[in-house]
């Protein structure tokens, strides 16, 4: 990989965390994204999304709510993508190197949200002595320490360690490669499992086996099941609109007619 | 009729407000972010009052977290709220935190669903199906799906919250319409979760027994079952473990251990 490479795809790193940072969780991190820019970067934007596309399955449900994290997919997925077209291999070869990667890097970023916490005291004292820039300054200074590390790092291990990683993909048995690419099939059952656990209401459960049933043996697609599934919110919406409607009025003449028994 | 804030100061707390992780931290959260967002605001407000201002941006360091998305609407309304004390010297300051904090929670389950569980979800599906055939509008598409959404909750929650205040929420609650919308917001977000279970998991088992000379080809077996019925046992195995309590991490550890071994026995694929 040449300098500028190097260089280009430490910036893609920095990017994903710019875009939580500062750029209000445009979802530039997703692999999808990344996968292109990699690829335009390593001059085959095809393979890069298709490798993107397949990190991006694996990661659907990798939920970043709140504090508790479980893996940064925006670097990952950058250093994942850039690995495979670096040493023309697929994705099992993707997930070996996106997946410590995402552990490693959320690790390191538990680490920065304990350290910035020193800072906010320094912000206390600012206020307090009217400085309203410094806090400011601060502000963003924590957001330039962000990109600067996933610069360094992605820049570093990609442009120093680019014997190595070849090494380490050549010695890949053929062995590994099938557990490799087992685990990015398993691996989004958990990202859905996330999602059911944020969505769920037993209520809700009937919607989640239309869902199901409709990709599973009827071969509707994506787009066809939300279609099919905004059909029946709005439906659902329109009863329960009525019934709430209804309630209240219920009350009001179960009101009166205490009243009048009185 | 409803306050408007001035457009220069709507345009800045609305732009400041994307760079609300920018500074989070386990301590104060988004506080720092909140801060610098409606910072230009509380130097309006208390421009003639140096103690009352300093009050005011600390009340704003303390914690705050909450999905972003939603979080101007926040803002606007504490901008309303700090106008109406510094008019009213008998309001009581501290309401404008408990307000700020009591709303974490329930904004954050709307964003959350909605952000998180459908708008993310089904850009990146749609995403990632165009961009697994190599298609550049894979990522365009991503960006779209999710951002047209981000940017309208974001604009009209400005505001909607400077303009209308809490009563627009207490309307919404107390009329039971907000837990409505929610739940129908979850109608969608169920299905998409059953579609991608079936679709995009894809787990299936290579494994052929040799019985008596008769060929027993096992995935054949569980197709007959119910079709993807791995990947459905995967999901419900882990949101069970998900609800006792078993941290993500060693989910993740554990998937990622028994996949490999599983995977390199050739007893899935």
């Amino acid at each position: 990989m040449s300098l500028i490479q190097a260089i280009l795809v430490g910036c893609v790193a920095a990017l994903t965390q710019l875009e939580g940072d500062w750029l209000g969780e445009c979802k530039l991190r997703e692999p999808v994204i990344t996968g292109f820019l990699v690829g335009l970067i390593m001059g085959d934007v095809t393979k890069g999304l298709m490798i993107g596309g397949a990190l991006q399955l694996m990661w659907m449900g990798a939920t970043n709510i709140g504090p508790s994290s479980g893996l940064d997919i925006g670097a990952g997925g950058t250093i994942g993508a850039a690995v495979a077209l670096m040493t023309g291999s697929d994705l099992e070869v993707a997930v070996a190197f996106a997946i410590p990667v995402a552990v490693i890097m959320q690790m390191l970023n538990i680490m920065k949200m304990t350290a910035f916490s020193t800072l906010m005291h320094q912000v206390d004292a600012a206020i307090d002595e009217g400085n309203e820039k410094k806090a400011i300054f601060i502000h963003y200074l924590c957001g330039f320490f962000t990109f600067s590390i996933y610069f360094l790092f992605t820049f570093i291990v990609l442009y120093f360690g680019s014997n190595v990683i070849n090494s380490i993909v050549e010695s890949i048995p053929d062995w590994a490669m099938n557990g490799l690419g087992a685990i990015a099939t398993v691996l989004p059952a958990m990202g859905f499992a996330l999602l059911l656990n944020l969505l769920w209401d037993v209520k809700l459960v009937p919607y989640f086996i239309v869902g199901f049933v409709a990709a599973a043996y009827l071969g509707v697609d994506m787009v066809g099941v939300c279609a099919i599934a905004v059909a029946i919110a709005l439906i659902m919406f329109e009863i329960k609109s009525v019934q709430l409607n209804a309630v209240p009025a219920a009350a009001i003449g179960a009101e009166k007619d205490e009243w009048e028994d009185d | 009729m409803a306050r408007e804030l001035d457009k220069k100061e709507f345009n800045t707390i609305f732009w400041r407000s994307f760079t609300l992780l920018g500074s989070f931290n386990y301590e104060r959260m988004e506080g720092l972010g909140f801060l610098y967002a409606i910072l230009p605001s509380l130097k309006r407000i208390y421009k003639d009052d140096v103690e009352g201002l300093k009050e005011a941006e600390h009340r704003h360091m303390e914690a705050f977290n909450m999905t972003v998305a939603p979080s101007p609407f926040v803002m606007g309304l504490t901008v309303a709220m700090e106008e109406q004390a510094k008019e009213d010297p008998s309001f009581d300051k501290g309401t404008i935190n408990a307000l700020k904090v009591s709303l974490m929670g329930p904004l954050s389950g709307i964003g959350d669903t909605f952000f998180w569980g459908i708008f993310r979800v089904l850009a990146c599906s749609l995403g990632a199906s165009f961009a697994l055939q190599g298609n550049i509008l894979g990522p365009i598409i991503l960006l779209l799906v999710f951002n047209i959404p981000n940017f309208l909750t974001r604009y009209y929650g400005l505001k909607i919250g400077y303009g209308r205040g809490a009563g627009f929420l207490d309307e919404l609650t107390s009329s039971g319409k907000m837990n409505l919308f929610t739940y129908c917001a979850g109608i969608v977000g169920m299905a998409s979760v059953g579609c991608l279970t079936a679709s995009w998991i894809g787990i299936s088992s290579p494994l052929v027994l040799n019985i008596a000379g008769n060929e027993i080809i096992i995935q054949e077996y569980l197709d007959q079952l119910c079709p993807q019925v791995l990947s459905l046992a995967a999901v419900l195995i882990v949101l069970r473990l998900l609800k006792n309590k078993v941290s993500t991490m060693k989910i993740t550890i554990g998937i990622i251990v028994i996949a490999f071994v599983l995977g390199t026995l050739g007893i899935i694929a």
